[in-house]
């Protein structure tokens, strides 16, 4: 069972890693999600090890969020979203008071 | 007092400084702390998506604020909820200001929580009457109702909801009252008609006898929101002042 | 407000946008806005006898098709497609809460202002009414 769990989250994080190559190098998300997922992305064999380590929940809380974060990386290549800013502020929209 | 209470602090008069917190119970304290911590966060947030935030700011409750481009709700809502490291997996709120004298008079305002690593985040966005704005309901079903609340008191039309429609307000009901411009007592008023057997509804008037109705905006009125406060009245040395 | 507002560099986000460009609401121009408020007529049309029948009024199909007319002509001098598209969203919302009954009969009087005098307009009418708002 726990062998399954962790087959599962090797695969889910190469997915990641592989979905993270569309992007360029330099882009921020890339970095810090590839930093996060070697961080996570380690060969202990116990699965309480494991959790202790990446202390973030249980084995399948830890599988949750890299299925998230394989949904968004997904979606992050179609935003761009490391491209430079849409539109300027319009002048004084936050001031407050006015 | 609490100027004096920092000063006390750095000189090591421990007791002194408590003596004086506790005389000014409802300051906050600073925390420095989580102060840093969210604002490492927004930096990482603007960091990531510079397309769409365009101002980061730590409130000194100690909230921290990401003011994005309104193109950028679903991507950034997205990359809040599903990013390892943000996880604001609950919309606890969503609602809009009126400010009506900006180009953009709406703000939208988001508050996300997330339970992870036990910490808010508010994201403002901005609009005006005729612009929509995405709905956030493919993103958090909870924003669906705060979106039908949102249109229907401030007219803001959110593109792509599954079921926009009024919440609040009656059917037949014109106007959004939650706009600045709107009148406080309304334009219609109803009343049940003997002959016709069911209520109508007729221009306001408010006729009735031996009773004062304020009806003047009870916003405050911008700029200079606040009359100066009637300085007392100099005294010459040595006088003093009448009683009464 | 005690803030401190970081920001990312302005340095990095120049060469935004020239020309404001609108984003539309439904319609991309005047042509497509107009065909949205036919659609919207002509279903409004084709509910009046429902209408009539479902809520038990005490007026003739032609009636509620006049008035609908009335409603539309209201708002004929608008131009911009954004403020017609407001409008029609609107139009639509009314008339699925006319189609699923969510109103009530006098919801849908109130267009009629049945009950409204016309309000006086010289001095001495306004004279004889008293009141004088």
């Amino acid at each position: 069972m726990a062998g399954l769990l962790k087959k599962r989250l090797r695969i889910l994080y190469s997915k990641i890693l592989a979905s993270l190559q569309t992007m360029p190098h330099d882009a921020p998300y890339r970095k810090h999600t590839e930093q996060l997922v070697n961080e996570r992305f380690n060969h202990e064999r116990d699965v309480e090890k494991l959790e202790k380590k990446i202390n973030c929940g249980q084995i399948e809380e830890v599988i949750f969020q890299a299925e998230c974060e394989l949904a968004l990386s997904r979606k992050m290549s179609e935003w761009k979203p490391w491209e430079s800013l849409v539109e300027e502020l319009p002048p004084n929209q936050w001031k407050w008071p006015i | 007092t609490c100027q004096l209470e920092v000063d006390l602090g750095r000189l090591g008069l421990r007791d002194a400084r408590r003596r004086q917190t506790a005389s000014c119970p409802t300051v906050r304290p600073k925390d420095a702390v989580t102060h840093n911590q969210l604002a490492a966060f927004g930096e990482y947030v603007s960091e990531i998506m510079p397309k769409y935030v365009q101002e980061v700011q730590v409130t000194c409750y100690n909230e921290l604020e990401v003011m994005i481009h309104p193109e950028g709700v679903i991507p950034v809502l997205t990359f809040l909820r599903d990013h390892t490291n943000a996880q604001f997996r609950n919309m606890i709120d969503l609602t809009a200001v009126d400010v009506p004298t900006r180009q953009n008079r709406f703000e939208i305002v988001y508050s996300l929580l997330s339970l992870r690593y036990n910490s808010r985040i508010r994201v403002k966005t901005y609009t005006d009457e005729l612009t929509p704005v995405d709905s956030a309901v493919s993103v958090h079903k909870a924003a669906n109702w705060y979106e039908r609340e949102v249109w229907d008191m401030f007219g803001v039309f959110f593109a792509n909801h599954p079921d926009l429609r009024r919440i609040l307000t009656d059917y037949g009901f014109e106007g959004h009252p939650f706009r600045k411009d709107f009148p406080l007592s309304g334009y219609v008023e109803v009343r049940y008609d003997d002959e016709l057997k069911r209520v109508v509804a007729e221009p306001v008037e408010l006729s009735q006898e031996f009773r004062k109705f304020d009806l003047n905006t009870p916003w405050e009125v911008f700029p200079a929101h606040r009359e100066p406060k009637e300085a007392a009245p100099k005294l010459e040395a040595g006088e003093v002042p009448e009683k009464k | 407000r005690i803030s401190s507002v970081m920001a990312s560099t302005a340095a990095s986000r120049a060469a935004v946008s020239a020309a404001k460009v609108v984003k539309p609401i439904l319609s991309r121009d005047l042509d497509e806005a107009k065909r949205r408020v036919r659609e919207l007529y002509r279903a409004w049309y084709r509910e009046i006898p429902n209408t009539v029948a479902m809520f038990q009024l005490d007026i003739t199909t032609r009636q509620g098709r006049d008035k609908v007319r009335e409603m539309f002509d209201k708002n004929k001098h608008v131009t911009d497609p954004r403020v017609i598209d407001m409008l029609v969203i609107k139009g639509k919302m009314e008339l699925q809460e006319t189609i699923h009954i969510w109103k009530q009969k006098t919801h849908i009087m109130r267009y009629f202002h049945e009950t409204q005098e016309p309000r006086p307009a010289d001095f001495l009418s306004k004279f004889y009414r008293g009141h004088d708002p």
